[in-house]
């Protein structure tokens, strides 16, 4: 039976119906545009106007006006869906349209979508079966009805969209080979449109799906910094505000997982050695499930939004629009590919390594990769409960948090910080290690203390799991709580404080060049600093006091996560472009973005800072004109404007250098990673010669070291 | 030789550049002060020793003092740690970059024990240091002073109402209202609840911040020491209404506050007053203890839009609801626009922007009227729709 | 460690690199410990709600449930992972027989064990019974407040584990019953009873916590 439906799936006629409704939605959202405009007064009039030239009576046009729209948009329409279907079924190859419509309906995301649309409705009808049984209305909107068609729909991605392809086939005790290449007949680039295992293609969807989202996360940004600058509402209501911001914020972190996820992903595997990860098919469900979470998001911002911001504290999650559902369960489904990636790391940096490579001759950002994930399997549990208690509280009538009924709203605080504080310390982690990793090559210069720097990376994320309530100093909780969490804070400074001492002593006497991918790590640690020297301050309880919740906290986060995240992936991308693409990207380009982004950024964060001390709480959409800070809040939205511009540069040259700029060659940066000695782009399998390490990762300016060679055959053990 | 140069430059660089910086961070990041500072700030020497943190203008509260010094030492902490990275990075950008034609790599160097013992150490006893200063600052915030006053704060969504205590009662009628009155240097003990979601008390110039839980009592304790009219603001979101959670804080003079309480004590009880007049008092102030918001928030007798219609001409005026039907201001649809505000939405307006629960506030506040001045009945809404006939449009 | 990829046919870009059976389940254990220590934090974080949703003046409190039906329930969940346990150790010495039917019964157990939390402590039919003086349906309500939400919280979630597991066996009886798995490779085997046996210890630490800690609290 499986086997039958895995047979349909592939076949012409499936192809043709998903390629038809990608034409149906192509041509829905024409036949809306077409109508949206003609159908206008002054659209309607201007057509008189011209008309009478002809001397066609007006009323005649008021008749048939209409009339010949809606047939041109019924006629649209029509024709995409037929170009859709037909192109599925393998004509109209010679036009673009159809192609793209061939490749689209064949594509997993399209399949997904299919599934998640099919299934959430399944899961509302059945919630709608149960209403109308126990006498209540039948509504497709009802708030259990969204919540389990929310659930069914991740669930139907993920099955229609093939991801769980193997394991159905499993379970029916079918014989499941791992597929490497391209689905059969398609070209080689539609792997990364399709189901892969191989952890490049995934690492490289990670990567797209993370910029994808940081755009969506940055015009939210955007949208609410147009709207900030100035006091008063301008053109955004209170509530729009609420749902923007709470929108960025999580959208945002989804963005920056996945950004993680792009890095460990594509690089820990090779670094090792390894040809994949340990469980190929794992990590492909692990980015996969994250694809249809973060559309549920949006989701919930379709179909209400709500208030809460990313924390979702009760009661008001309790009392907000429907939205918060679908944000905490897009936030809960992200949860699984988080763990799902990070056990499927651990176990690959344990057991996959090349032979002779100890632990403390990993290259570092492994040692980063590990220490995420060791955050990332364990707390992320803790979160999910966080959110399914209040979803369920909220869908089910049962009681955790709500005083009114006997909750204790503290409790869902301290459930929540306890993953999200060490979370914070995932966003940095594998940025942190890229730094680290990318100082040698551009100083010519061991990395100054590597083990200590290692170990600090463990050091973070244990000492990160004893600080989560440093977040609530205000909230209400016992002193004898508040002190020892004021004390371990201030203790996770130091193990960050060796990553910088440690990078200085790398820098010093380096003889440093600057390309930009020195440039960007040099601006992530300026950026980190700032980042983190703003957090002792929130650090102790007397000062937290005045800047909790203010627009300093704002500033600090920011800085940590640009310094942490958004800075060091940049340096990360443009530094692996050669190797990804096996092409240059352009260096004036880059430069530029650096020069736009780092000054926007200095500003936008201290100017966060500086507006925060003076009075300017988090979350309003509204600020006091007495407090004389609009004059600040308009240059943040100009940085802003100019972060944003520089991102967009980015893109553009990475999109079109690989077509444009010359090759690359095997080792650009002079670089001794084991990556940088296997040809660009890296082969299906990684090393089509094994390695062996001999010595150590960092050995720059010591004559004839050599940390990889090729490994002897191997001799049957 | 050299080695020892570099060291000096980059030594004079961090500490040149840590004055620098603590003095930009003051400019940067100033704290807001009560309106007593302003004659600290007046003289550019003055405006730099207080932005260096040397001096500290008159503070707003008696906490601000010594919280306010643990800022600056912050202050002085994030200025040398950003000159120290930041100074050793850039000097080794500039000094140390390739040179034309050089083509070799750096020195060899793997490490040095001693230092990264030195900056593991170093750092954890100035941590450490400061979780000791935060631990014993916050015990002197936390520990009770004699002769405090308590006030009670209420905190709904969205806007605040205090309730001062039964000593301070002078009169007929309980001392309490929607704008927080202090006598200057009477130390308080904020008792707090929430009656919905969480909110957080913060008057930024004092400092100190407390979050309001429902369900629960929260603590905070402060001193106001300089005379003015302050903001106090939500700093935890609560929905729609956060932004303009605001409540005006009083600080005066120990005379000018006990008049105050004598004279809101000895208020006329609603008992004697007419219907009009009563209306017009809860149109103003609200429902007493139960905390939900006064109408004047949201409606205005003037013809303007706050965040419902205007009350003006309101009595029996006929309009649209936003199922297309229409409606006639009478007694019967004001009562239940009150009771239940979704069942009529006016056109142009949205459902759930009106408190939703004076259905239960309102004969809470009757009871406790009526509790208070004896044989009397309340009606509340019926005073309300005197006052709206009052309110005649002028055409 | 050994590099455990074998290259002999790394250049044909269709079939990868192969992972002999013996490396691939080191690191399935791994993976599935891992998966484990996960899911403890989850539940851990129940129990800490537990207890601290649970109190009444700062007294530990549980909800009044049938003792019988409770004991009955954990009985047969223990028993059943002997059954699995059995299976696991027949399928190493290649006795499918036994093996099939050690994990038929642990199923069966499995679902009683379900039935008995889903039908008489949630109770959703909504029945009455008493046998012998002893009511055997419970009487909690979604809406008793945290006293409900607890209960059914931490039975939920456990009995989800044990739904999923329930089907893990059934998948791993009806693959055994089409010939697949052996002395030398049985992943699938081991690896449901890791997950059965989990779940076990899971409730052994959820039924105390649910049924004995603490006093009984009237509603
Ligand atoms: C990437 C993310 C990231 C990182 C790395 C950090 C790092 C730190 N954070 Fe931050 N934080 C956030 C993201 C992050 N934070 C977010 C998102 C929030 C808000 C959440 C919300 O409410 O929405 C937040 C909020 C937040 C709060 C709560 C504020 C409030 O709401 O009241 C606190 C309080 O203690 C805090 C502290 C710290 C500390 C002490 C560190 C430390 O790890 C910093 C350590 C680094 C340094 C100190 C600099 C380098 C060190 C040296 C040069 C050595 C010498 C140093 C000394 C001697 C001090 N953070
Ligand atoms: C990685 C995390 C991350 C990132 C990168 C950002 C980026 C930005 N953030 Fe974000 N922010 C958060 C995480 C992040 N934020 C979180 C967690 C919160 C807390 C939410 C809460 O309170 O709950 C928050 C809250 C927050 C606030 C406080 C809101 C409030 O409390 O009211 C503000 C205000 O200034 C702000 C501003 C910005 C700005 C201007 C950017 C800019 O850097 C954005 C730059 C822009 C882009 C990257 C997009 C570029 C694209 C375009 C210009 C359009 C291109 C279009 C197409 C291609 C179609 N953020
Ligand atoms: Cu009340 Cu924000
Ligand atoms: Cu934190």
């Amino acid at each position: 039976m499986m086997l039958a439906i895995v047979r349909f799936a592939r076949s012409r006629a499936a192809h043709a119906i998903v390629s038809g409704i990608v034409g149906a939605t192509i041509g829905g959202i024409f036949a809306w545009i077409l109508r949206t405009v003609l159908l206008t007064e002054g659209m309607i009039n201007a057509v008189k106007f011209l008309s009478g030239f002809a001397l066609i009576p007006g009323e005649a046009i008021d008749t048939f006006h209409p009339i010949l729209v809606n047939v041109l948009a019924a006629v649209i329409f029509a024709v995409h869906v037929m170009v859709g279907a037909g192109s599925g079924m393998g004509l109209f190859q010679d036009s673009r349209m159809g192609r793209f419509m061939y490749y689209a309906g064949a594509s997993t995301y399209a399949w997904g979508l299919v599934g998640q649309v099919i299934f959430w409705l399944e899961g509302a009808l059945l919630v709608n079966l149960f209403r109308v049984w126990s006498g209540e209305p039948f509504d497709l909107m009802a708030e259990s009805a969204l919540v389990l068609g929310a659930f069914f729909s991740v669930v139907g991605f993920l099955i229609v969209g093939g991801v769980m392809t193997d394991w159905f086939l499993w379970i029916g005790g079918h014989e499941t080979p791992l597929h490497h290449g391209a689905p059969e007949g398609m070209p080689e680039w539609f792997r990364y449109f399709s189901v892969d295992v191989n952890h490049k293609v995934i690492g490289i969807q990670y990567g797209f799906t993370s910029l994808f989202v940081l755009l969506v996360g940055g015009i939210f940004a955007i949208l609410f910094r147009l709207e900030l600058s100035a006091p008063g509402l301008q053109f955004l209501e209170a509530d729009q505000y609420n749902t923007l911001f709470s929108a960025h914020g999580i959208v945002m972190i989804v963005s920056i997982l996945l950004g993680v996820g792009a890095m460990v992903n594509y690089l820990a595997p090779v670094m090792i050695g390894a040809a994949d990860m340990a469980f190929p098919r794992l990590n492909a469900f692990s980015y996969w499930v994250g694809f249809p979470s973060f559309l549920l998001i949006l989701a919930g911002m379709a179909v209400g939004g709500w208030d809460t911001g990313w924390v979702g504290y009760s009661p008001l999650a309790l009392r907000t629009a429907v939205g918060v559902q679908l944000f905490m369960l897009g936030f809960y489904m992200s949860g699984f590919s988080s763990i799902a990636s990070a056990i499927n790391t651990i176990v690959t940096t344990a057991y996959m390594r090349a032979k002779g490579m100890s632990l403390f001759r990993m290259p570092i950002f492994v040692w980063a990769a590990l220490a995420t994930s060791l955050i990332q399997f364990t707390a992320t549990q803790t979160v999910g409960v966080a959110l399914t208690m209040t979803i369920a509280e909220r869908a089910l009538d049962l009681t955790f948090f709500n005083p009114e009924n006997g909750g204790n709203p503290v409790l869902y605080q301290h459930i929540f910080w306890f993953y999200s504080h060490p979370a914070v310390y995932v966003f940095i982690l594998p940025g942190l290690g890229i730094i680290s990793e990318l100082l040698p090559v551009f100083t010519r210069k061991p990395l100054f203390g590597y083990r200590w720097i290692a170990l600090s990376s463990l050091g973070i994320a244990l000492v990160g799991f004893l600080v989560w309530a440093h977040h609530m100093f205000t909230s209400g909780m016992a002193d004898t709580l508040r002190v020892p969490f004021m004390i371990t804070t201030m203790l996770v400074a130091v193990p960050t404080g060796v990553k910088f001492f440690s990078w200085i002593a790398t820098l010093w006497e380096g003889k440093m060049t600057f390309e930009t991918p020195m440039l960007f790590t040099l601006g992530a640690i300026s950026v980190f600093l700032i980042g983190g020297i703003s957090g002792p301050i929130l650090g102790t309880i007397p000062t937290d006091l005045h800047l909790h919740d203010s627009y300093w906290v704002v500033g600090h986060f920011h800085a940590t996560m640009f310094g942490g995240f958004i800075f060091p992936f940049c340096a990360a991308m443009y530094y692996w472009y050669p190797k990804i693409t096996g092409h240059m990207y352009k260096e004036s380009l880059g430069k530029l973005h650096f020069w736009l982004m780092v000054p926007g950024f200095w500003v936008m964060s201290f100017g966060q800072m500086s507006v925060g001390v003076i009075g300017m709480r988090r979350r309003i959409s509204d600020y006091d004109p007495a407090l004389g800070i609009q004059g600040t809040h308009v240059l943040i939205t100009i940085a802003a404007l100019v972060i944003g511009w520089s991102i967009l540069i980015m893109i553009y040259n990475f999109a079109v250098s690989a077509r444009t700029e010359p090759v690359a060659g095997r080792n650009p940066w002079g670089s001794r990673s084991p990556e940088w000695q296997a040809p660009s782009p890296l082969p299906e399998f990684n090393f089509d010669v094994p390695f062996e390490v001999v010595g150590d990762p960092y050995d720059y300016g010591l004559e004839d070291a050599i940390y990889t060679q090729a490994a002897p055959a191997p001799s049957g053990d | 030789m050299r080695k020892a140069n570099h060291f000096i430059n980059v030594g004079l660089i961090i500490v040149v550049s840590t004055f620098i910086l603590r003095l930009v961070f003051g400019w940067m990041f100033q704290l807001p002060y009560g309106p007593g500072a302003e004659a600290d700030l007046d003289t550019l020497p003055e405006r730099l020793s207080v932005f260096m943190g040397f001096v500290r203008p008159l503070p707003a509260s008696a906490e601000s003092v010594a919280i306010d010094v643990m800022f600056n030492w912050h202050f002085w902490m994030i200025a040398f740690l950003f000159a120290l990275i930041m100074g050793l990075m850039l000097y080794s950008v500039f000094a140390f970059r390739r040179k034309e034609g050089d083509d070799t790599d750096a020195p060899h160097i793997h490490g040095n024990t001693a230092l990264e013992i030195a900056w593991t150490v170093i750092p954890i006893i100035v941590v450490l240091g400061f979780g000791g200063y935060g631990w014993v600052e916050l015990n002197r915030l936390i520990t009770p002073k004699p002769d405090e006053m308590t006030i009670q704060v209420t905190a709904f969504q969205w806007g605040w109402s205090f309730n001062y205590p039964e000593e301070v009662d002078a009169g007929p009628s309980p001392v309490r209202g929607p704008v927080m009155m202090l006598a200057v240097d009477q130390p308080v003990l904020l008792e707090m609840n929430a009656t919905d979601v969480l909110h957080a008390f913060w008057v930024p110039e004092f400092r100190v911040k407390q979050d309001l839980v429902p369900g629960r009592t929260t603590y905070l304790r402060f001193t106001p020491t300089d005379v003015g009219d302050y903001v106090l603001r939500c700093a935890e979101i609560c929905g729609s209404g956060h932004a303009n959670m605001l409540a005006s804080v009083r600080v005066v003079s120990q005379a000018e506050f006990d008049e105050w309480v004598i004279a809101t004590a000895t208020t006329e009880p609603y008992s004697t007053m007419t219907a009009e007049a009563r209306g017009e008092r809860i149109y103003r102030e609200g429902f007493g203890a139960t905390g939900a918001p006064s109408c004047a928030g949201c409606h205005s007798v003037d013809g303007s839009v706050i965040n419902g219609p205007t009350w003006l001409g309101i009595y029996e005026k006929t309009g649209t609801l936003d199922d297309g039907s229409t409606y006639i201001a009478d007694d019967e649809y004001i009562r239940n626009s009150i009771l239940n505000p979704n069942d009529q939405i006016v056109e142009g307006f949205n459902a759930n922007v009106m408190y939703q629960t004076y259905a239960e506030a309102i004969p809470a506040f009757e009871a406790e009227i009526e509790g208070l001045e004896g044989d009397f009945d309340f009606d509340v809404i019926a005073d309300l729709i005197a006052f709206m006939q009052t309110l005649e449009a002028t055409e | 460690m050994s590099a455990v990829v074998d290259h002999h046919d790394a250049h044909d870009d269709h079939h990868g690199p192969v992972i002999p059976y013996a490396e691939q389940l080191k690191f399935n254990r791994l993976g599935i410990w891992l998966f484990c220590i996960s899911e403890i934090f989850l539940f851990a974080a129940l129990l800490v709600a537990r207890f601290v949703l649970w109190q009444e003046n700062g007294e530990i409190i549980r909800p009044e449930l049938s003792q019988e039906v409770g004991l009955i329930t954990t009985s047969v969940l223990l028993v059943s992972s002997y059954f699995v346990n059995r299976g696991e150790t027949a399928i190493g010495v290649d006795d499918r027989k036994t093996f099939l039917n050690s994990y038929l019964i642990a199923a069966v157990l499995g679902m009683i064990f379900f039935i008995g939390v889903v039908v008489f402590e949630w109770n959703i039919f909504g029945l009455e019974a008493t046998i012998g003086g002893i009511e055997v349906f419970g009487h909690l309500k979604p809406t008793d407040g945290v006293i409900a939400g607890i209960f059914f919280a931490m039975t939920g979630m456990h009995t989800i584990h044990v739904l999923s597991g329930i089907i893990f066996l059934f998948i791993i009886w009806n693959n055994g019953r089409k010939g697949h798995f052996n002395s030398e490779e049985h992943w699938g085997v081991e690896a449901s009873a890791i997950y059965w046996h989990y779940v076990d210890v899971v409730w052994v630490f959820f039924y105390p916590a649910l049924y004995l800690v603490g006093s009984v609290y009237h509603g």
